[in-house]
């Protein structure tokens, strides 16, 4: 299936040069603890807190906006401290989602207005259904789907809940989504 | 809108500037609050509590009732010790001590929040009622009941933000004192 092109201006998204758009209405805090690995979309109004610890992404993620990307807290007898968080490559993460996974792999799919709390590990080729609410410390395994009712579904081969190919599909997505994420043409004059 | 901005900062509080905060506006001693966040003091003026937490995109709002205006002696007054963490909706008419609003929680206007507690993520609660001390509502069906031990402090953690975001972000500086308040009068 195709997706039908996106448009932005020129003015709205920086390009750097491992490709990755980043709208300038973000706010990443502590940028230069935040690494994204090329290719990395980031739409308008998405947070990401570089602050408060490292951020790692893969290639090929697209963080929606609104979404807010925070990594996680663990409180000790003795203060607390907030952990680096990794994302792998080709992870899609829906409008308005809040992540504060300790761990999120490659070929994820995280649906809208989906909550993740606090140091959950989400595995390769996982799905989230939007608006999923994550209690914390999850652990969602490959090939399963956290639905929005809050079961976890799938596993075992079981192609009904997240495809054999979601690997494939993920690939094809996330890089079909960058390559019709285009700049508007300039208006012929 | 004739109400115009008034924030008062005290001392040890950490509030970033990048925050939207529209009203009259007090933050005691020791809160902490995150870019992104947004407080609009509408209907009246709110007096935040000391160390509190107020995340980002996390919204409090004194909004104005149909057809009342801005009364200064309408105050949302909010306890000390709450967490309202990202994107949580809060438009509650009175706050005691020690609650934590999840993520993506709306507690609507005519809730009265007392002590303790806990509204689980993603919840709404949009009737008035009076939620009874450690309360606790979680879950899909938004259920009630009474925490069995209490939540812990978030003191370590506001220690931690106060070290980290002045070394990231933008603050707007403490501006009112009570001491040197106290010797004008």
């Amino acid at each position: 299936m195709e997706i039908p092109d996106t448009y932005y201006s020129k003015d709205e998204y920086v390009e750097t040069a491992s490709g990755n758009k980043v709208s300038r209405h973000t706010v990443l805090c502590g940028s230069q603890n935040i690494v994204l690995n090329g290719k990395v979309i980031v739409q308008s109004g998405a947070i990401i807190r570089g602050d408060l610890a490292n951020v790692r992404t893969g290639r090929y993620c697209v963080i929606s906006k609104n979404s807010v990307i925070r990594p996680p807290y663990k409180q000790f007898s003795k203060g607390i401290a907030f952990f680096p968080m990794h994302i792998g490559d080709h992870v899609y993460i829906g409008e308005g989602a809040v992540v504060s996974a300790a761990n999120v792999g490659s070929f994820v799919y995280i649906g809208k207005n989906a909550i993740i709390g606090r140091r959950c590990t989400l595995k390769d080729c996982c799905v989230i259904e939007d608006g999923a609410v994550l209690p914390p410390e999850t652990t969602v395994s490959s090939y399963m789907r956290y639905t929005a009712k809050g079961t976890i579904e799938g596993g075992q081969g079981n192609p009904y809940f997240v495809p054999a190919a979601m690997q494939d599909e993920m690939v094809n997505y996330t890089k079909s989504f960058y390559e019709h994420f285009v700049r508007t043409p300039a208006p012929a004059s | 809108m004739p109400v115009e901005n008034n924030v008062k900062i005290l001392p040890k509080s950490v509030v970033c500037e990048e925050s939207t905060l529209r009203g009259d506006i007090t933050f005691s001693a020791g809160c902490v609050v995150h870019p992104s966040a947004t407080i609009i003091a509408e209907a009246g003026p709110i007096i935040i509590g000391e160390n509190c937490i107020v995340e980002e995109y996390a919204t409090i709002a004194h909004r104005l009732a149909d057809g009342a205006s801005y009364d200064t002696n309408n105050i949302l007054s909010i306890g000390s010790h709450n967490v309202f963490e990202v994107g949580c909706t809060v438009e509650a008419a009175r706050i005691g001590d020690k609650n934590v609003f999840e993520s993506k929680s709306f507690v609507g206007r005519g809730v009265t929040v007392s002590s303790g507690c806990v509204i689980g993520a993603g919840i709404q609660m949009r009737t008035a009622q009076l939620m009874p001390e450690n309360t606790i509502v979680y879950g899909q069906q938004a259920l009630q009941r009474e925490a069995i031990e209490k939540q812990g402090s978030q003191t370590l953690q506001i220690d931690f933000l106060r070290k980290v975001l002045p070394n990231y972000h933008h603050l707007r500086k403490p501006n009112y004192d009570p001491k040197k308040a106290r010797s004008v009068i």
